[in-house]
């Protein structure tokens, strides 16, 4: 059986944190009845962590006029894949961007690189004028 | 965030607790010990539980801020969890990181004794 | 800024606990600025307590026990109010049901009484197939 929740939230910084914390109870509750409890944390940590940083991004690229911009987390669970997604409806981008090069000391830059490292499959696709993040990772 | 701050002679240790994230990440780069170029700082990150982009960035700022002058910042403490994402950015290389403040701070006096 | 959060979530009884976290987190993110700790702690409580027996009801009262309906919790926020609604698709039913008898013991049937207690103003009304229990807090 699958699960869907759906978070819409509006795309301002103060909800990144409501945002992670969100995907975070929802890959532990998912995740507590068919894994040992440090296993269930991890998988919960890799949740947590990826959704700040594309709630992040999602933020941080709003065009600047763009007060009213609604952000979407997706979160499906169809055994044993949960899959959250991360919609906006700003520029489309890329995520084949290369990983920060260390030496130059960079401040930023590193959120895709985490989000592609701690999930098994990340995935963007453009839908008219929505981009969609979609990043999975298996019990 | 609570940054608790202590000071062994010229060295500072923060100590922040909590998550190191977009909320948080600008009191580190706003700190004053940061700030100074040639204050020796140890970051102790035993009580983070939580680092993103924005943290990683703070951290990194720290470093940039000492590296051209006397200062120097290193890192102590961190838990496993942590440990995956400086080593999965790659950013584990640009510092000295100790399991304990006591050798890092023992890294630092001796440090300092070469120098003068 | 769009001030709404909304959750969209299946009404299994096992997502009652996140709901109601959920429902918590927001009201500490939205009400930190606004009023002391000390008062800030029985808000969030207040809250999470009438999200927790709101959602309970609707899980229990659902009318197709074989199929899954979906439940939306819409939080809206005014600079000195905090109101969350929850519709369902149930059949009608009323707020103004009698407080139960307390020296028969019932098991049950306090929800509506808490929430009644906890929150300023609950409302409830008839959108086409839906139920909307709206319910509201002044800070």
């Amino acid at each position: 059986m699958s699960s869907i929740i759906t978070l819409t939230l509006p795309g301002d910084i103060l909800f990144a944190r409501l945002a992670s914390q969100t995907a975070s109870s929802i890959a532990r509750l998912l995740a507590d009845d068919q894994q040992t409890e440090t296993e269930s944390c991890v998988f919960a940590h890799a949740f947590e962590l990826a959704v700040t940083e594309a709630f992040t991004n999602s933020v941080t690229h709003a065009p600047e006029n763009a007060t009213s911009a609604m952000v979407t987390v997706t979160f499906l669970f169809e055994q044993p894949h949960l899959t959250v997604s991360i919609s906006d409806a700003n520029e489309p981008f890329t995520i084949e961007t290369p990983a920060p090069d260390i030496e130059s000391f960079p401040e930023n830059g590193f959120g895709l690189l985490i989000i592609r490292k701690l999930m098994d499959r990340v995935i963007y696709r453009r839908d008219g004028e929505w981009n969609i993040l979609s990043m999975s990772k298996s019990l | 965030m609570i940054i608790t701050e202590t000071s062994k002679g010229d060295i500072a240790i923060l100590a922040p607790d909590g998550k190191l994230d977009h909320d948080s990440a600008p009191e580190i780069r706003q700190n004053r010990s940061i700030i100074d170029p040639d204050k020796m700082v140890v970051i102790d990150l035993e009580k983070v539980d939580f680092i993103d982009d924005s943290g990683l960035g703070a951290i990194i700022c720290a470093l940039r801020n000492k590296r051209n002058a006397n200062g120097v910042t290193v890192l102590s403490g961190m838990n496993h969890r942590l440990r995956i994402i400086f080593e999965i950015t790659n950013i584990h290389k640009l510092f000295n990181i100790f399991d304990d403040v006591a050798p890092t701070i023992e890294y630092l006096e001796t440090r300092q004794i070469e120098r003068t | 800024m769009n001030k709404s959060i909304t959750i969209t979530l299946p009404g299994e009884i096992k997502f009652v606990r996140f709901a109601s976290q959920t429902a918590a987190s927001v009201a500490t993110l939205l009400i930190s600025e606004n009023i002391p700790e000390s008062e800030g702690t029985q808000f969030v409580h207040d809250f999470e307590l009438a999200i927790c027996e709101a959602f309970t009801n609707s899980v229990k009262h659902a009318v197709k026990r074989d199929t899954l309906q979906m439940l939306t919790i819409t939080f809206e926020f005014e600079p000195r109010q905090l109101t969350v609604c929850l519709r369902d698709t149930n059949g009608p039913f009323t707020i103004e049901t009698p407080t139960p008898e307390i020296t028969d013991y019932p098991p049950g049937g306090y929800g509506l009484m808490i929430i009644r207690k906890v929150m300023d103003g609950v409302t409830c009304h008839r959108d086409g197939d839906s139920n909307i229990l709206r319910m509201s807090k002044s800070l």
